[in-house]
């Protein structure tokens, strides 16, 4: 197997790393246009802010939610031109889960976002929310069918009452 | 049974006017059903013929799972059709919800919003499966023409 070639994606943890000093040991070059880095709810916005614009990553792919027990994470996946994908990993308390939008940034992120708040219960500051999405216009509250201790009968014993 | 009424049953057996609603389906039985309607495999020589509104049609070709969101307006398409109406259900989803079963924004099968005269499962259906099921729908018309056409 011949050698893979680093450079890029070494050049700008390292970038990260000299101006945050706290993400030493929490950024890492996956493979060859990954880079995968976790950050506390704190500190999020600061590095998110200097990986799209002074990093130039600034396109935003999506944003994965995930259940991890006693927390709840946010991968934000963003992109740049050079097909490189650094994924910037969050945490929050299950009990309760705020974020703060990053629409002011990406407006169409507002989607993602939106879906996090239906399906995990995730609550997002700074995000105007008027209708259900993408979950059905008369879906109860408090249910969020992408947690892992949700079962289906919670919702039929919900519609029954 | 009066004169009239094997008229109108001779007719509508005829000429089953169908209308095709998506009720959450992915596309792969809709895209049969147009095939069994255009020529190849040529579902209009039975005299079937798609209409755009549900107030000109006898039988409605549903295809997919009844999603949470879509349930209401089903009910409501179906409401709006004069009598006597017929449902088809097009689809392994349709008939019982498929692999969307107890998915939580899916209801099931078409029967559980609305009741159901012919189910066509498959996945997707192949449209001589359709003909098949369209075809059968109409001969039990027929059958019963001896009693009172309805439900």
């Amino acid at each position: 197997m011949t050698e893979v070639n680093l450079n890029r994606e070494e050049d700008i943890q390292n970038k990260l790393l000299s101006k945050f000093s706290f993400l030493e040991g929490r950024i890492k070059v996956k493979r060859a246009r990954r880079i995968f880095a976790d950050v506390d709810l704190n500190n999020f916005r600061s590095v998110f802010d200097y990986i799209v614009k002074d990093a130039n990553f600034n396109i935003m792919c999506m944003i994965t939610g995930l259940d991890e027990g006693e927390n709840l994470s946010f991968i934000y996946h963003l992109a740049n031109f050079d097909g490189i994908i650094f994924d910037l990993k969050t945490y929050a308390p299950k009990g309760n889960p705020v974020l703060k939008t990053i629409t002011d940034a990406f407006p169409g992120a507002g989607l993602y976002e939106r879906e996090l708040v239906d399906l995990l219960g995730a609550k997002v500051e700074g995000l105007s929310i008027d209708n259900r999405y993408p979950l059905p216009d008369g879906w109860p509250d408090g249910q969020y069918p992408l947690r892992k201790d949700w079962k289906r009968e919670m919702l039929d014993q919900k519609e029954e009452k | 049974m009066k004169i009239t009424d094997k008229i109108v049953t001779w007719a509508r057996t005829k000429s089953p006017w169908v209308i095709h609603f998506n009720t959450g389906a992915c596309n792969a039985c809709d895209i049969e059903i147009v095939a069994a309607l255009t020529p190849i495999f040529d579902l209009e020589r039975f005299g079937t013929l798609l209409k755009g509104t549900p107030r000109h049609a006898d039988v409605l070709l549903c295809s997919g799972p009844v999603t949470r969101q879509i349930e209401t307006r089903l009910k409501r398409i179906y409401e709006q059709m004069p009598e006597p109406k017929f449902v088809v259900a097009v689809g392994t989803c349709a008939c019982s919800g498929g692999v969307f079963h107890d998915c939580y924004s899916v209801k099931g099968g078409i029967d559980m919003a609305i009741p159901v005269n012919a189910y066509i499962p498959g996945c997707p259906v192949r449209p001589e499966a359709i003909i098949d099921g369209v075809v059968k729908l109409l001969q039990s018309l027929e059958a019963t023409d001896e009693k009172e056409v309805t439900k």
